[in-house]
């Protein structure tokens, strides 16, 4: 095969889809390197349902051979933001052309495959360049199932929305339980304050 | 584009509702969610489990058409190989 192929992960929404669904692995079929921009990392990983963001964490580190975070301009930006409590929406698209135009202008050969959500996907203007090519979460799961590495891709989708409505529901519960014993401790406090008595 | 509701929890049900009906066929993107107020992606997959649909699969079409074509047959080409080795 010619050149080096990498995977680009451009958006939040394929990690977060494969982690719910316990499928982050299929990343890995394609046996090529997977580059995570630090921005769609950051985005991904500190969302307030850390179910998702946990899987991604764990399966980062076990395959840090294989999968790397690439820093990034945007990256910086995105730290500031943070710090600043604006909004770091979207800059991970924008990290990652950054991190395909460093890896294209490294090689010559170079060859990229970006990962993309299958929504945004349709509406993106037609990619020029004949080294890079599109694939969006659908697609490459379909590839998968055509492949028989994986039973059903529709599966996979299910299995991460149950999961997602799962991890919903976990969350307002413990959102709940916190208001629940945040009231009763008020409660606890109002019986010995001699204030209220 | 700046925030402009706090979550997608912000919405009210219907209308959160229609978003994510938009959203599973096609309609609505996922960019567009975002930008009507959707915090993050595990709130639309949430959504989308609550009321019994799980994300779209783009079809074969749009601009960026032969990118995808040649990025699917890229995938195949790694898969086989992969699998020979």
């Amino acid at each position: 095969m010619s050149g080096p192929f990498h995977l680009i992960v451009t958006d939040t929404s394929p990690l977060i889809t494969l982690a719910l669904a316990e499928a982050l692995d299929v990343l890995l079929r394609p046996s090529i390197p997977v580059s995570i921009p630090d921005a769609v990392y950051i985005e991904a990983t500190r969302i307030r349902t850390a179910a998702g963001a946990s899987r991604i964490v764990e399966w980062m580190n076990d395959h840090l051979d294989r999968v790397r975070i690439v820093p990034t301009e945007v990256g910086v930006d995105q730290q500031r933001r943070i710090e600043e409590g604006r909004t770091i929406r979207a800059l991970g698209e924008q990290a990652a052309l950054e991190v395909l135009e460093r890896f294209m202008s490294s090689n010559p050969q170079a060859e990229a495959l970006l990962l993309f959500e299958d929504s945004d996907i349709a509406r993106r203007r037609a990619i020029v360049d004949e080294r890079v090519s599109l694939i969006s979460t659908g697609d490459f799961l379909r590839e998968l199932e055509a492949a028989r590495l994986i039973q059903s891709a529709d599966y996979i989708l299910e299995q991460a929305a149950r999961s997602g409505r799962n991890v919903e529901r976990q969350h307002q519960v413990t959102s709940d339980g916190d208001t629940r014993s945040r009231f009763r401790r008020q409660l606890q406090r109002t019986d010995d304050d001699p204030r209220t008595q | 584009m700046e925030q402009t509701k706090a979550t997608g929890e912000a919405l009210g049900t219907q209308e959160r509702e229609e978003l994510l009906r938009g959203y599973a066929s096609g309609t609505i993107s996922w960019r567009e969610l975002r930008q009507r107020g959707f915090a993050d992606y595990v709130e639309v997959l949430a959504g989308l489990g609550e009321i019994g649909l799980r994300p779209p699969m783009a079809p074969m079409e749009g601009p960026s058409r032969s990118a995808r074509e040649r990025g699917r047959a890229l995938l195949r080409r790694l898969l086989r190989e992969a699998a020979k080795s």
